[in-house]
């Protein structure tokens, strides 16, 4: 709050200096001594190019210092665009796994340095950071541990598969998982397309158990992620014989969404299936229902964000009506020990911030990175081609039920998740706290309470998935 | 809470109530900005395209007043604020806002004096683009406030409606229409006012005004104040929810909010009241009712038709009349 009016009181020095500093990097790298944790299983090696080596039998190419046992690992995130909001809690919980990586001893003496570059979600600028990462030298990394948004993975995709450099989108697109597209792409988690498959069959599993018989309303915004999303409810609905009673699919486009909800009010419906972004889904959303339509309302994340909509004076209709699918566990879900791990680091780590249900976003790539890279010093070979070679070769990364385990193999049935969460959303339950102020009776609460935890659909469970559910952009 | 069989047997005539109450409302904000941007026009001849980004300053200053109880800009508690967790009276919530414009206000004289006044003298492109510059530079910090916390209006009445003849009626819909006529009698009145009349002095030459003893660079300043608390007043009306806002200042919908307006301001003249008031009015009207009743044509029309009624009509306007229905025809420059 200080900080805000000191930043408006001085805001034209201010932007003076901003305007004339170039991109954000961090560099949080500790040194430190030697700790053998876990390994996972070792693969082939590819080519190293131009191997070094680390004096312990270990070789490498690019993003690694053999000399101080320094691993580098980007992180190509929108610090400044439009999912700042996330993304600066994803890259901060990052960075907090590898403090205490490193604080740890490492693994073998391996310590890992992020590096963060801030894309702000222009395209241009991603492939220029991803360009900057790819360099073959010590000044480049050894694979990309978030990239933001599908729009710039898209735009790096082919050349990562050419540079044998991993990627962990943030991005759920259902085209990561295709070798075709994505073949260094390692997207975490399900995908929108299937996540909306499980949350239309979970909707109409509640509306059914209220004795109505289930009809869909589909709204999404166009692109890959409104059409993905969309792709699935119309794909659930099929699969389960549900009559979609309005498909607006693509159709929340520019700023005036009156069509979109006349249409949805005067369907019927009774699910309603949204990708969206808040903003959009607070205004079909806060409409409709204010015209009175009573559905069932859920959608692909993150459609919604509870620091937007309960933090706004729709939270009582959001409790009321809308369920929130996600796919991980949200903040301090009781139970789970990483989770304990996860809360105790970054409310030691990062007091100032406020608790946060994309922490575990961070944990999720810290963890799956790290599974990679002991996997690679186990088998001696830290070159990018190896890393690649180890994801796609089967390796299943644990997530200690923070989120459903995961391989990579190529073959996009073996490597899609089918799981997904439901929460309960709970506005009188919502209580943002700095994580200073968190204690044992003391937790706060985003106000995501889990009602499934990795639900999968029956027909989920039995499809075979051959293929993304949208066609890449041209 | 109505079903959706309840829904059904509403009528067409509800129906109409309802989309003329929405078209109002959002008439009600564009006729705040939009006469923001005719003040700093009618005194400076510049299009102010900082507005928006002032507008979501002025909101910010209206959350940091009653949701955080701080004062902005000052390391001060604000002592009128509600007790957490409690919402604002409908009159102490009114008072709050008028603080926040008092602040949006002196935030646009700040502005004035540092980035415009310099520039009196300079061709009005150069200003035009000052304002742009404006814009790009205190938008990050915007987002930057916004960006990690809600930042909530605190409306006492929240998405509370009424039903009127069968339509559903938000208050907040009313509320904006209320505001709106407060904001524009307010106008009008000054206009009829000592300095309003400097000011329409200045707008019509500057040099003569000078000579007649005017202080132009007052005028200037007490413009930039003015069409700050005016934008400011609708981006606060904007915030309330089922605007999309939602009851929040937000990252996502109100940087663009002020871009929205310059249809209205085309078709209404760039330095005419009555202009922004009709256009306000007119301009959303079209996007509404389009929006309303032509949705079945969705598929034919393409996705998100009615974001661009605004600027068909705009079109229609220059056309017809390049200087807008009640714009003065001498003006060229933009």
């Amino acid at each position: 709050m200080r900080r805000l009016k000191l930043l408006l009181a001085v805001l034209f020095a201010l932007s003076m200096f901003a305007a004339s500093c170039g991109d954000d990097e961090t560099d949080t790298a500790d040194d430190s001594s030697s700790d053998s944790g876990d390994s996972g299983d070792s693969g082939d090696s590819g080519d190293s190019g131009d191997s070094g080596d680390s004096g312990d039998d270990v070789v490498f190419d690019y993003g690694v210092d053999g000399d101080s046992k320094v691993i580098r690992v980007g992180l190509n995130a929108d610090l400044s665009g439009p999912f700042a909001s996330l993304v600066t809690e994803i890259v901060a919980a990052q960075e907090v796994y590898w403090e205490a990586f490193n604080e740890a001893g490492g693994y073998k003496g391996w310590t890992v340095e992020p590096v963060v570059i801030d894309s702000g979600y222009a395209t241009d600028v991603g492939i220029q950071n991803y360009q900057e990462f790819a360099q073959e030298s010590d000044e480049g990394v050894l694979m990309i541990t978030e990239n933001t948004g599908s729009p710039i993975t898209a735009a790096i995709a082919e050349d990562a598969a050419d540079d044998n450099m991993l990627v962990i989108p943030l991005s759920w697109a259902s085209l990561w998982p295709d070798p075709e597209f994505g073949a260094t792409i390692l997207e975490k988690q399900t995908t929108y397309c299937i996540e909306s498959m499980n949350g239309v069959s979970w909707l109409a599993e509640q509306v059914e158990a209220d004795g109505d018989t289930p009809k869909l309303a589909i709204i999404g915004r166009p692109g890959e992620y409104g059409e993905d999303g969309s792709a699935g409810a119309s794909l659930a609905a099929e699969a389960l014989g549900i009559e979609i009673v309005y498909d607006g699919t693509s159709a929340v486009a520019g700023d005036d969404r009156t069509a979109v909800v006349a249409e949805l009010v005067g369907s019927g419906a009774n699910i309603v299936w949204v990708t969206l972004t808040p903003g959009e889904l607070a205004d079909v959303f806060g409409n409709a229902v204010g015209q009175g339509l009573d559905a069932y309302w859920s959608g692909n994340s993150p459609s919604f964000n509870y620091l937007v909509h309960l933090g706004g004076d729709l939270a009582e209709q959001f409790d009321q009506y809308y369920w929130q699918s996600y796919y991980q566990a949200p903040w301090a879900t009781p139970g789970i020990e990483k989770m304990e791990t996860l809360v105790e680091e970054m409310t030691t780590r990062r007091p100032d911030l406020n608790i946060s249900d994309v922490y575990t976003t961070g944990w999720i790539e810290g963890i799956m990175t790290e599974t990679l890279i002991r996997a690679a010093i186990d088998g001696g070979d830290l070159t990018r081609a190896n890393m690649v070679a180890l994801a796609t070769s089967g390796l299943e990364v644990d997530f200690g039920g923070l989120s459903a385990p995961q391989s990579w193999p190529n073959d996009y049935n073996s490597a899609v998740v089918r799981s997904s969460w439901i929460y309960d959303v709970d506005a009188e339950a919502f209580n943002i706290i700095p994580m200073s102020e968190y204690s044992a009776d003391n937790t706060g609460s985003t106000g995501m309470i889990p009602v499934e935890q990795d639900y999968v659909a029956d027909f989920v469970a039995e499809a075979t998935f051959d293929g993304p559910c949208i066609e890449p952009a041209s | 809470m109505m079903t959706a069989l309840q829904l059904a047997q509403t009528g067409a005539g509800a129906t109409f109530l309802q989309t003329l109450v929405k078209a109002l409302a959002l008439g009600s904000v564009y006729v705040l900005i939009a006469l923001g941007f005719v003040i700093v026009f009618k005194a400076t001849q510049v299009l102010n395209f900082a507005a928006g980004a002032i507008a979501m300053a002025g909101a910010m200053f209206m959350s940091i007043l009653i949701s955080d109880g701080g004062i902005p800009l000052l390391p001060f508690d604000n002592p009128l604020a509600p007790a957490e967790g409690e919402a604002a009276s409908i009159p102490m919530w009114g008072v709050h806002v008028l603080i926040a414009l008092v602040f949006a206000a002196l935030f646009g004289l700040v502005l004035e004096r540092v980035a415009i006044r310099p520039m009196v003298g300079q061709p009005l492109f150069a200003m035009a683009v000052v304002t742009l510059g404006i814009e790009v530079a205190v938008r990050p910090f915007n987002l930057d406030a916004t960006a990690l916390e809600s930042r909530n209006l605190g409306v006492p009445w929240k998405a509370e409606t009424w039903e009127l003849a069968g339509a559903i009626v938000p208050k907040s819909y009313v509320a904006a229409v209320v505001l709106a006529a407060i904001g524009s009698t307010a106008v009008l009145l000054f206009f009829r006012s000592r300095l309003g009349v400097a000011m329409r002095a200045v707008a019509f030459d500057q040099e003569a005004a000078m000579a007649q003893g005017i202080n132009v660079g007052r005028v200037f300043a007490i413009a930039w104040g003015l069409g700050a608390a005016l934008a400011a007043l609708g981006a606060i009306t904007y915030g309330m929810a089922p605007f999309p806002p939602g009851g929040n200042v937000s990252q996502e919908i109100h940087p663009i909010l002020a871009f929205r307006v310059l249809p209205v301001i085309v078709l209404g003249g760039l330095d005419s009241i009555a202009g922004a008031i009709v256009g306000g009015v007119m301009i959303a009207s079209a996007e509404i009712f389009a929006g309303q009743y032509l949705s079945q044509y969705n598929d034919t029309l393409g996705s998100g038709y009615s974001t661009i009624v605004p600027y068909l009509v705009m079109l229609v306007v220059l056309v017809v009349r390049p200087f807008g229905i009640f714009g003065t025809p001498e003006i060229r420059r933009v």
